[in-house]
């Protein structure tokens, strides 16, 4: 037996074409607190005479402009004198430049005393050219053989410790 | 109903220009105006910002390229116009332009062209704590009614991102004024 034969009820004519369109309205009807109407509103006669107003505007906007209007004279006047007296300020302060060789060797051992420099030893060898250095360049004083082998024997209980077959 | 490309080609004509700006006032002035107007929310403000927008537009309408719909062009002038209108006014007042903003939503209660009930008056409340692109959104859609492809040309926002800002709106807006 067809199952659609046993419903006995019926819709009105187009009612699921039309049903969300009728959900959709009762939705926005019964969803929103917010107002339709911003409740703005102009003075009367306002966009009758917008068209008039504005013309006057336009008309008043667009005038004549001078060929040499004074405003414009006192701007470039204005700019000649403010160059003038930045050159002769520069000439009035100029003290002559210190340049590197000036600064005194302890100013500069301060200077890196003093500020951090947050560079991680592998940034430092990135800008230091280790290749054209020697171990020397850093020593205050020369250190002979003899004294190596003394701090090897003193310090190092093993000598397998020193790796050497690893790094020939 | 006009046909934008034959405006357009009138206005850009010198012995037709006149008129045909006579038409395009006509044809957009109270649109462009309750744009302005959400924005700047006062009448006299609104009406010299939308006076300026006209003049910018005469002045301006050989660079129209025609790229985007002369509306959508125009509603773009109008509504960076009222945008710097506020940021103006409020440098000059030493204020932050959302301090402006709710000074501006104060005066409404004395506006003799305010005639909002309690609630209008806080739904402009609410509307001035959204952020920028929310308002221009809500108001747009909301009041103005205008699609979304339109309001997408104008703000050159996607459909999606104005319907997400949208969203976002009504839900803060509705969520304000319930609290309230």
């Amino acid at each position: 037996m067809n199952k659609k034969n046993k419903n006995p009820f019926k819709t009105p004519q187009g009612y699921f074409d039309s049903f969300e369109d009728n959900l959709m309205e009762k939705l926005s009807k019964n969803e929103s607190v917010i107002p339709k109407n911003a409740g703005f509103k102009v003075p009367d006669n306002y966009f009758e005479s917008f068209n008039d107003a504005l013309k006057s505007k336009l008309n008043t906007d667009s005038k004549v402009v001078p060929l040499y209007p004074i405003k414009k004279i006192i701007t470039v006047a204005a700019s000649i004198a403010a160059i003038a007296i930045i050159f002769l300020g520069y000439n009035w302060n100029t003290e002559e430049k210190i340049n590197f060789n000036d600064l005194a060797n302890s100013d500069i051992d301060a200077y890196f005393e003093n500020y951090e420099f947050d560079l991680s030893p592998y940034e430092i060898a990135e800008v230091l050219p280790v290749t054209d250095s020697e171990f020397s360049d850093f020593l205050s004083s020369t250190i002979e053989n003899d004294n190596i082998l003394d701090y090897l024997d003193e310090n190092v209980s093993d000598f397998e410790e020193l790796n050497f077959e690893d790094n020939e | 109903m006009i046909v934008e490309e034959t405006l357009v080609q009138e206005l850009k004509t010198k012995t037709t220009q006149a008129q045909a700006f006579e038409v395009l006032v006509r044809t957009y002035k109270e649109r462009l105006y309750w744009q302005i107007r959400s924005i700047v929310l006062n009448h006299d403000d609104a009406d010299d910002v939308l006076q300026n927008t006209f003049i910018k537009v005469y002045k301006n309408i050989d660079s129209f390229k025609g790229d985007s719909k002369l509306f959508s062009w125009m509603y773009r002038i109008a509504t960076n116009e009222a945008l710097s209108f506020i940021k103006k006014r409020a440098k000059i007042q030493g204020i932050t332009d959302s301090d402006y903003q709710d000074k501006l939503v104060s005066n409404l209660e004395a506006d003799v062209y305010f005639e909002g009930d309690e609630i209008q008056l806080q739904l402009q409340k609410a509307i001035a704590t959204l952020p920028e692109k929310q308002k221009l959104v809500f108001n747009m859609k909301y009041f103005q009614e205008l699609k979304y492809e339109e309001i997408s040309e104008i703000l050159d926002t996607t459909v999606g991102g104005l319907k997400a800002s949208y969203h976002l709106a009504v839900k803060k807006l509705e969520q304000y004024l319930k609290n309230d």
